[in-house]
């Protein structure tokens, strides 16, 4: 007899189509709550501007404080260096809410414990989600980039081009890895916003969001080395705003690279020892 | 005749608000990581403000903020507007979004019915939360002084002598806020981005002075710009839009028109929603 492929019996294609249908059900739900819409239009815009605005008053009247931000940081363009920070810390924000609570608000359905029923790999069910949440997540980039050239007049794309596109898909894995090891912390620990506070909070005060990192004392600064995030931004800024080559990125590249490899694998670690500890402690369903 | 609470009288209504209060309270009090957050996030979102300020800052201090305010004393300039905004949020958040929560949990219709006026029921959801934020406020800033250096020199009494008639200015947005919350339902976002944009305009973060002529003067038909530029001329003698005498009369004024507009709104749009049955949809 001629084993057909079926759910009950899994192959990669099999698991491909779970990954896909749920990743269908997520833009469907997406697109049901168009609001979030606004939220993607508004932000990327209001939230550097109260750093930018603070940023000029830093700067004075007739920009006599300019010189000491141009020695700090290499460049005058206070506007650009504010939001590129705000830009990469926006994505990571993004992913924590979205990664982070996606098994979370499977369980505050209930449909947690009937979905991992199926005879897919749960690893497949939250990579299928995943795979939304980075298009949408492109789509505020997008949008994002769009806004700042036509309301603050600031161009990211200026610069090596294909060198910023390069760190953009380098830090992709390391984002979407600290969103899964996150998310099996939520599940886990149950206080979801307070995590992601947390979390989100660390990035803010050490990645260097509004600040060059040479400003920190120097155990911050030993912080920020560990976090993907301060790489990121700094090759970015360096490249858009003072010109740079592939030769003076490398070792944030390199970083970026290591860190792209470490996150999701600890993100995956993290979300396996989870679904053992869930279905040994049978607390799936509580929350 | 004795006073009950079918024939409300200020007393009745006085007991309302505190049971309200009371309630709120005890809800805050069940998860108290929320209390450990409230005091953090503010913390959390100041330090990158107060490295920002280390990369302008020369070995003189942060002077080319000083031609702008008129004190080199940056973070504590940050750290008054943080604290009033937190007030702002409480308002905001305690007014338009406490009614979106008793409409998703079905309790509002069954708590309207009661023979309490419905704007002592939103007036006693923001108690609890504005006794919570002033407590927090004082932990916030003794923490402050420790990481950031804050201090003040000017006259504590009257700087809270002028935050008062802009709380009470701060009650009348709430009501109107409530009422586009009754209209439109769902509210975090609006509530999120127009308290954003409220306390961004109105100079939590900076002398609006920085603003670009047209916004300026949006903010300076906001109350609370004068509020947050009193509340700094008296405790940090910064430069003020206009003597501080004349900000705290622009004030009382806005109290009084902001309380009556907000209140009248708030009666029109209720009265509208009863009319057309809609006061349990969400």
């Amino acid at each position: 007899m001629v084993a057909h492929e079926t759910l009950s019996r899994r192959s990669v294609g099999s698991d491909l189509r779970a990954m896909g249908a749920v990743a269908g059900k997520e833009l469907t739900i997406a697109r049901r709550y168009p609001s979030f819409l606004i939220a993607v239009l508004v932000w990327p815009v209001l939230l550097p501007l109260a750093y930018i605005l603070g940023a000029k008053a830093l700067a004075g009247p007739h920009g006599g404080s300019l010189p000491a931000f141009e020695a700090a940081t290499g460049t005058t363009d206070y506007v650009g260096f504010i939001v590129i920070g705000t830009l990469l810390w926006g994505w990571l924000n993004m992913t924590l809410w979205d990664v982070g609570f996606f098994i979370r608000n499977e369980q505050m359905r209930g449909t947690l414990e009937s979905n991992w029923l199926c005879p897919v790999p749960r690893g497949a069910l939250l990579i299928g989600a995943t795979l939304t949440k980075l298009a949408l997540s492109l789509l505020f980039l997008v949008i994002s980039i769009v806004e700042f050239r036509l309301l603050l007049g600031v161009n990211l794309l200026q610069g090596n081009l294909a060198l910023t596109l390069l760190i953009i898909a380098l830090i992709i894995p390391s984002i979407y890895g600290l969103g899964i090891a996150f998310a099996s912390l939520v599940i886990r620990f149950k206080e979801a916003n307070a995590m992601v506070f947390l979390v989100r909070g660390v990035f803010m005060i050490f990645a260097g969001m509004t600040f060059p990192i040479a400003v920190l004392p120097g155990w911050m600064q030993a912080v920020a080395m560990a976090l993907p995030l301060t790489y990121a931004i700094a090759a970015m800024r360096a490249v858009v705003l003072n010109g740079a080559g592939l030769a003076d990125i490398r070792g944030d590249l390199l970083a970026l690279v290591a860190f792209g490899v470490a996150l999701p694998i600890v993100g995956y670690l993290a979300f396996g020892h989870m679904a053992r500890r869930a279905r040994r402690h049978g607390d799936l369903g509580q929350y | 005749m004795t006073a009950t609470l079918s024939a409300p009288s200020w007393r009745s209504n006085l007991r309302a608000m505190t049971a309200i209060a009371r309630k709120d309270f005890i809800q805050y009090l069940r998860y108290p990581m929320n209390a450990v957050f409230n005091v953090l996030q503010p913390l959390i979102w100041l330090t990158p403000v107060y490295f920002l300020g280390k990369t302008f800052a020369s070995p003189v201090g942060n002077v080319g903020f000083a031609g702008y305010s008129g004190t080199t004393d940056y973070m504590s300039f940050i750290l008054i507007g943080t604290v009033l905004a937190n007030f702002i949020t409480t308002v905001f958040w305690g007014m338009g979004y406490s009614l979106k929560t008793e409409m998703d949990a079905g309790v509002l219709e069954s708590n309207w019915a009661a023979p309490v006026p419905r704007p002592v029921f939103l007036v006693g959801r923001t108690l609890a939360s504005i006794t919570i934020t002033a407590a927090m406020s004082v932990v916030m800033l003794i923490l402050g002084a420790w990481l950031f250096g804050f201090h003040v020199s000017g006259n504590v009494l009257a700087a809270l002598g002028v935050a008062v008639p802009m709380l009470i200015a701060l009650y009348g947005f709430g009501f109107a806020f409530a009422a586009l919350v009754l209209l439109m339902r769902d509210a975090n976002t609006m509530i999120d981005v127009s308290n954003f944009l409220v306390t961004l305009l109105s100079g939590s973060q900076f002398p609006v002075t920085v603003l670009p002529t047209l916004v300026l003067l949006v903010s300076l038909a906001l109350p609370l710009t004068y509020g947050f530029d009193a509340v700094r001329g008296l405790l940090l003698g910064t430069n003020t839009l206009l003597p501080i005498p004349v900000e705290v009369l622009l004030l009382i004024v806005f109290m009084v028109v902001m309380v009556w507009v907000g209140l009248v709104v708030f009666r029109r749009v209720e009265r509208r929603c009863r009319v057309l049955g809609t006061l349990n949809m969400h």
